[in-house]
């Protein structure tokens, strides 16, 4: 079966790891929902990937989600001839830098929250300090979110 | 100098050994020791607390500590609450919280934060990941944040303090790994170290997550740097 990106777009991760597993695809355990995609596509992409219709209007990271591979094993790499420039952005001991300069705090929350795959996320703070869900950020700041306590002990 | 453990399961269990070989062995300061806990050391918590022998866990790590390392602790055989913890807790104390429960850390850090000069390090966690926050307050200042500052579920807990439960409640307890528990303690270690070697401290909280394997350390201004 050859599966259609924008199809794929639409499912949960748990729904795409089902069709990992189903086509013995390895390696996606952990891994960004747009990796998984980007793994089916690989092997059962359809053939029309090509002419795949621009993802509907506003669809926030979409920008970001093609990127976000090189930038993260290439945090200073190049995309094409454009160097990108990246922030850091953390939630408890997961970090990475990411190329979301000029974005809202709120679109990056709205990408994470599918990356890491939970319901919600504390408000930002940026370079230490509590901001609204519209700051827009910009190269050089370092973006948190607070990831609750543990517990148990 | 005095240490006081709060909480002896299974973080403050693995804490206090490690503590008290540092302590003997390394350093040359003058410490008195305290260890707290109104919990029974049983059957159930063998697979990740470390003692050898059935009782009040405050009381059975005193003894094993002294018969190790021949460093007199005083036990409390009760839980921390708001009427006893003027008593436990002093000025200058370096209080190291490994509890259970979101309600009690929100009594000693908002107890920490009247006193001038307290060094509060708590550890908590979850199944594969937890956190250790640092809370310094020097000559009535706050170096770093106190425990609710950055972490609402802290500052208006949903849970219970182990005095407000039920037998029922306190049998049932959650799943942890011991492994988790020995990475807090360790964590709570480094704090312990950096405040004692009078390194300074700017860490307010560090991250941990076994399952992938990552460490993520935070500044933690007071009053959120305002």
């Amino acid at each position: 079966m050859a599966y259609k990106r924008e199809s794929l777009e639409n499912m949960t991760v748990n729904e795409l790891k089902d069709i990992c597993w189903d086509k013995d695809i390895k390696g996606v355990s952990k891994k960004p929902k747009v990796v998984i995609i980007d793994k089916i596509m690989e092997k059962y992409g359809a053939k029309e990937r090509a002419s795949i219709t621009p993802a509907k209007s506003p669809a926030p990271m979409k920008g970001l989600s093609g990127e976000f591979e090189s930038e993260l094993t290439n945090p200073s790499g190049r995309t094409g001839d454009k160097t990108t420039t990246t922030i850091q952005v953390s939630c408890g001991a997961s970090s990475g830098r990411f190329p979301v300069v000029g974005r809202t705090v709120r679109e990056v929350s709205e990408f994470l929250k599918e990356i890491l795959n939970v319901d919600s996320l504390s408000a930002g703070l940026v370079n230490g300090r509590e901001v609204s869900s519209d700051y827009v950020l910009k190269s050089k700041d370092t973006l948190e979110f607070i990831k609750p306590s543990g517990r148990k002990g | 100098m005095r240490i006081v453990i709060v909480g002896l399961g299974g973080i403050g269990s693995i804490l206090s050994e490690k503590l008290a070989r540092y302590l003997k062995h390394i350093t040359d300061e003058q410490f008195n020791l305290i260890f707290m806990d109104g919990d029974d050391y049983e059957t159930k918590n063998l697979v990740r607390q470390e003692f050898e022998t059935y009782g009040n866990k405050a009381e059975v790590k005193a003894a094993e500590i002294f018969n190790k390392f021949e460093i007199p602790v005083k036990p409390y055989p009760y839980f921390i609450n708001g009427d006893n913890i003027d008593a436990i807790i002093q000025g200058n104390d370096i209080v190291m919280l490994c509890v259970d429960n979101h309600k009690t850390r929100r009594l000693v850090s908002n107890y920490c934060s009247l006193l001038d000069n307290i060094t509060l390090i708590s550890g908590g966690n979850d199944f594969i990941d937890g956190n250790v926050q640092i809370y310094v307050r020097r000559n009535g200042q706050d170096i770093t944040a106190d425990l609710t500052t950055y972490h609402p579920e802290i500052k208006e807990p949903k849970d219970k303090s182990p005095e407000d439960m039920s037998c029922e409640e306190l049998e049932k307890s959650e799943p942890q790994l011991y492994f988790t528990n020995l990475t807090v303690a360790t964590i709570m270690c480094w704090a312990f170290y950096n405040i004692i070697t009078k390194k300074k401290i700017g860490i307010g909280e560090v991250y941990f997550d076994i399952e992938t394997m990552s460490v993520n350390s935070q500044l933690r201004e007071p009053n959120k740097g305002e």
